[in-house]
């Protein structure tokens, strides 16, 4: 078993004759919080998507290289993306529970397909331990019944990260998981992503440099779908080696 | 004068007011005819117009009795059998469409389907009679009856494709278009990151893809809801087709009559017979009602699944 959770060589990834990202090799160690930051339209999300192979889901999408899930390449004629992303929970950008299911069934539901469960009782107690990882039981025990579009916006991120949980995979990734999320609802979950990373390898990915520094034991920066500097965050943080990294936590690159 | 503007009615308002007003007034209008119509037929028979199968026309007044309950069981038992055949096939054509056709064939088959729903139905009636009906006595009713002994023992063979099963395999042929229409926009609209979301739980895509018809359910039931009113009162196509015979019948091959087709087949000889076409307008006035019933039933599933799910 490698030491590290996820690891790239020479990943590239086209968008038909788009070339998102370039060269890429990341190195991302086990129970840690990973950031991945840079401005907007880096490839972010992209190299994100590629860590659980759901860019298979873009029909134009391409990607040529390598990432190794614990040792083991995911990008191989022999592996299945589907077998891959039940280790690789994923929350997203937007809350996105499936607002015609229940609180109680929003997790069920992927256990259930996955037959992770094998009845009743374990399938709620699952729920309410996924549940009281994220953060979100007492203030939804007395309604797990309830349709998701009363939560506020933290909380169905909360709901949408227990999702990921109940599966218990081994890496976490999180798209911009505050972009959307009140001030209030956003440190909650910064504190979650802390506590998370006892059990998962949490990958990051944060429009500002700020939430970075906040929650990351590493951050990788990212410029123009080119790596540009990686390493331990505090050491990013205080002297970065390259002038672009230095501009972005500045605030001078948008 | 003064009191149009206090009320700020503007020449907009002037102009579509009495439109709307027209449209309230025309559906009431009809309903009073209709209603005024079958009343005779009500006062002689009573309800039994509705829940009798019986049909004497005689040139004897007092010998003429009507009660249409068979076509009401070949209306509803047609267009069940049209929504049985139309509704998975529109789910599935829907994920083809939307799912695996590459961009060009995409367009081009929705045109196609665009264009069936749009053809004037005489064109699947003869369509339906001289192949379909055929077809269906060849190759599901004989081989059926010779080679199911159990059935065959207790059903006669059958003697002609003109049947309930016809009439029903049509109509959904018929109304695959519109079901389909409908269901395939609302998949098409499904924001990706609930197709991601479920992707990303590790679901194959027979899983995520039944998820994503979960959450575009209330499409399924306006489409399913437009089907069958299509199917209930389609006439000309089906009356060709289901072999106009009163059939109180389970079986699916025997012939029968559906609403509309009675009043179709049997409207151009009504005159000769004193009692019959004010039968003939209950007939129409229960179609009335089955299609008010219909929209009620949709709306209000529709405003269920709202109150609990805003998408």
């Amino acid at each position: 078993m490698s030491e590290f959770a996820i690891e790239t060589e020479d990943l590239n990834v086209y968008y038909g004759k788009n070339h998102v990202i370039k060269n890429m090799n990341l190195k991302i160690p086990k129970n840690t919080v990973f950031a991945i930051m840079g401005p907007s339209g880096c490839g972010k999300s992209t190299l994100l998507r590629s860590f659980n192979r759901l860019l298979d889901l873009n029909k134009i999408a391409r990607v040529q290289g390598s990432v190794k899930l614990f040792g083991e390449e995911i990008y191989s004629n022999n592996t299945d993306s589907i077998v891959i992303r039940k280790d690789v929970g994923m929350v997203f950008q937007y809350p996105n529970p499936f607002p015609h299911l229940t609180i109680y069934d929003n997790i069920a539901i992927g256990l259930k397909m996955n037959k992770l469960v094998k009845d009743k009782n374990e399938m709620d107690s699952r729920i309410e331990w996924s549940l009281k990882k994220a953060g979100l039981w007492d203030e939804v025990k007395d309604r797990l019944e309830d349709y998701p579009s009363n939560l506020s916006g933290g909380q169905k991120q909360r709901l949408v990260i227990a999702r990921a949980i109940a599966m218990k995979p081994k890496v976490i990734l999180m798209d911009e998981p505050t972009a959307n999320i009140d001030p209030v609802g956003s440190k909650k979950i910064e504190d979650l992503i802390f506590e998370l990373k006892k059990d998962y390898t949490v990958v990051l990915v944060t429009h500002t440099p700020a939430q970075a520094a906040r929650v990351s034991d590493y951050v990788a920066f990212i410029y123009m779908g080119e790596l540009v500097e990686t390493g331990k965050t505090g050491i990013i943080f205080t002297s970065p080696k390259s002038k672009t990294t230095e501009k972005y936590l500045m605030g001078e690159l948008v | 004068m003064i009191k149009i503007k206090s009320v700020k009615m503007d020449a907009f308002d002037l102009i579509t007011y009495p439109a709307v007003f027209f449209v309230f007034l025309l559906f009431l209008w009809m309903l009073l005819v209709y209603f005024t119509n079958s009343l005779p037929a009500f006062q002689r028979e009573g309800l039994n117009v509705y829940l009798k199968n019986i049909w004497i026309a005689s040139e004897i007044p007092n010998k003429e009795y009507y009660g249409i309950l068979a076509a009401i069981w070949g209306s509803l038992y047609t267009s069940l059998i049209a929504l049985a055949i139309a509704l998975p096939l529109s789910i599935s054509y829907s994920i083809f469409v939307g799912d695996y056709l590459p961009r060009k064939f995409k367009e081009f088959m929705i045109i196609v389907s665009d264009i069936m729903a749009g053809l004037p139905t005489i064109i699947y009636g003869i369509w339906g009679a001289f192949f379909l009906v055929p077809f269906i006595k060849n190759w599901v009713m004989d081989p059926v009856y010779e080679y199911l002994p159990f059935i065959s023992k207790f059903s006669q063979k059958p003697a002609s494709g003109f049947s309930f099963l016809s009439a029903g395999v049509l109509l959904g042929i018929m109304i695959t278009p519109f079901i389909s229409a409908v269901v395939r926009e609302a998949y098409g609209m499904v924001p990706h990151t609930y197709r991601e979301a479920a992707y990303s739980l590790g679901l194959t895509k027979y899983e995520a893809t039944k998820i994503l018809m979960g959450y575009i359910k209330p499409a399924i039931i306006s489409g399913v809801i437009l089907g069958f009113g299509r199917a209930i009162g389609e006439t000309v196509a089906v009356s060709l087709v289901v072999g106009n015979a009163f059939n109180l019948s389970a079986n699916p091959f025997s012939p029968g009559y559906t609403i509309s087709s009675l009043i179709a087949t049997q409207y151009g000889n009504s005159f000769i017979y004193e009692h019959m076409t004010s039968v003939l307008y209950a007939a129409g006035l229960f179609l009335f009602f089955i299609g008010l019933i219909i929209n009620l039933l949709g709306i209000y599933l529709l405003r269920r699944w709202r109150k609990n799910v805003s998408l």
